[in-house]
């Protein structure tokens, strides 16, 4: 029977691992250079260190860790194999983060020759990435909801990868386009289409699975990725003709699909069958609460127009949604990812003849609670931080630097674990 | 439990992983050929679907509405 478990041809654990080491690196550049820049990063979302940040927290700590995840996770949830998957990794992850670097970096300093080498360098990573993933996925059927997603979500990456490089281009070339109808397009794809669909179909398998709650109900899984694609289209096409009140339809309508998905989770969390509330517990239930706060903003914003105008209103947004909702989820995953690797691995190096460790031998549950408080204690810093810039954005970002420098303990602290574990398990085998 | 499909199941859908997986080979190694089980899971068994095929077994796999696959196989 153990022997029956090693099964799976896993991707090798050095394969995802190099992306999530990297991505908290970048949340800790994000808080540095609020701890540089000071209040002037709140001055406005247009600002060059507040595009720089937010691109170093959605490209270099989200989706380095959403594109090693999944490949590692596309033939568990999918059945969807990568033909080399550490060959992708090698070629993704220096692509992914070059880009990004290149990307703050070509903001921060108003570089065009930057912005231009930055895009092509994310278009081509990203594109690299489609292909063989889409490769990986033809022919699979779409025979679940989280399937479905995972399609759809990948066309929302690239649809807005392709946005961001027409942004990049017409910020270098100086091109007459209308910059911040194409921007919050940009994101809409980004964080609706390709994050929020993504997390979705991922959410249909990691809830129940690692939290012990009732499945997600069928129907409204089939529909909720298709909804946010067809909003989007729906956004799209009303920017394209320039009908503002479609915009504000589509806006507040994905406003409403969002919660609705935030909502049903945390319906199904409150019938979980695990009564302790381990950290990925608590991370979810914070990222529910903040994506709720964020949406709920979005939603009056499309119905009032005139609160988006207000000052601090889109950094509220998207320190709520980014900070407080997405990173929150993501850590709460990696929480579990790491150690259930670690330990599939170490399962597979014990050869059914010595057992591996339990995962909270790999990473304890005290450790990743204390990383969290820390992650609070820096978004509700942040969030106060864009009513006070003057007396809190430097405190906000060293806090932030120090959660992300407390995931990245964490994280290498479980690695060393994990290889101690492994020269355990080969030197009670050698001795069999 | 018993099911209208087979009276074999296994309901594993408050169960963290491997312990679907285990339970499963269980009961597969209790059942004559030809007969049926059923494995009952919020999620779709990806890599079991592999060794299932490997091992030469058939499955076939319905999506109920409340959210549960539910997983015919035949040994």
């Amino acid at each position: 029977m153990q022997a029956l478990l090693s099964f799976e041809k896993a991707p090798p654990l050095a394969a995802p691992l190099r992306f999530f080491l990297t991505a908290p690196l970048f949340a800790m550049l994000a808080g540095l250079l609020l701890l540089v820049e000071g209040p002037g990063l709140f001055a406005s979302r247009w600002s060059p260190a507040t595009l720089a940040a937010t691109h170093l927290i959605t490209l270099g700590f989200m989706l380095q860790i959403m594109l090693g995840a999944l490949i590692q996770i596309l033939p568990v949830v999918a059945g969807a194999n990568l033909a080399r998957p550490l060959a992708v990794a090698r070629v993704v992850h220096p692509g992914l983060t070059l880009g990004t670097l290149a990307l703050s970096v070509g903001f921060l300093y108003g570089q065009p020759t930057l912005l231009l080498g930055a895009a092509a360098l994310l278009v081509s990573t990203a594109g690299f990435f489609l292909w063989a993933t889409g490769r990986a996925l033809l022919g699979v059927p779409s025979t679940s909801p989280t399937i479905r997603g995972l399609k759809l979500a990948l066309a929302g990456l690239a649809v807005a990868i392709g946005l961001g490089a027409m942004l990049a281009l017409a910020l270098a070339k100086g091109w007459p386009l209308a910059l911040p109808t194409l921007t919050d397009l940009h994101a809409g794809w980004g964080l609706g289409a390709w994050a929020g669909v993504l997390l979705a179909a991922m959410a249909y398998v990691v809830v129940p699975m690692f939290q012990l709650t009732p499945g997600y109900p069928a129907r409204p899984s089939w529909w909720f990725p298709l909804a946010m694609l067809a909003l989007l289209l729906l956004w799209s096409a009303a920017a394209l003709f320039e009908i503002v009140a479609g915009q504000r339809l589509a806006q507040g309508l994905l406003a409403v699909v969002g919660m609705a998905f935030a909502g049903l989770t945390l319906k199904l969390q409150n019938q979980r069958r695990r009564a302790r509330s381990d950290a990925t517990y608590r991370y979810w239930q914070l990222g529910l609460g903040c994506v709720i706060f964020a949406l709920f903003l979005l939603l009056t914003a499309s119905v009032w127009p005139g609160l988006a105008e207000a000052p601090g209103w889109p950094l509220f947004f998207g320190v709520g949604l980014l900070v407080g909702g997405f990173m929150s989820f993501i850590v709460g995953m990696l929480y579990k990812i790491v150690p259930f690797l670690s330990w599939l691995h170490l399962q597979n190096c014990g050869q059914a003849k010595v057992p591996a460790p339990a995962m909270n031998k790999i990473l304890s549950d005290l450790a990743m609670q204390r990383q969290m408080h820390t992650h609070a204690a820096a978004f509700v810093l942040l969030l106060a931080a864009v009513l006070y810039p003057d007396w809190l954005a430097r405190p906000a970002g060293l806090a932030f630097v120090l959660a992300n420098g407390w995931l990245l303990a964490n994280l290498l602290g479980a690695m060393r674990a994990y290889r101690r574990h492994a020269a355990e398990i080969a030197a009670k085998l050698a001795a069999l | 439990m018993t099911h209208p499909k087979t009276p074999h199941v296994v309901d594993a859908r408050f169960m963290e992983p491997p312990e679907p997986f285990v339970k499963t080979m269980e009961m597969l190694d209790t059942l004559q050929k030809g007969e049926k089980m059923l494995l009952l899971l919020y999620r779709e068994p990806h890599p079991l679907y592999k060794v299932l095929r490997q091992n030469g077994h058939v499955y076939e796999t319905e999506l109920v509405a409340d959210g549960t696959f539910e997983i015919l196989i035949t040994c």
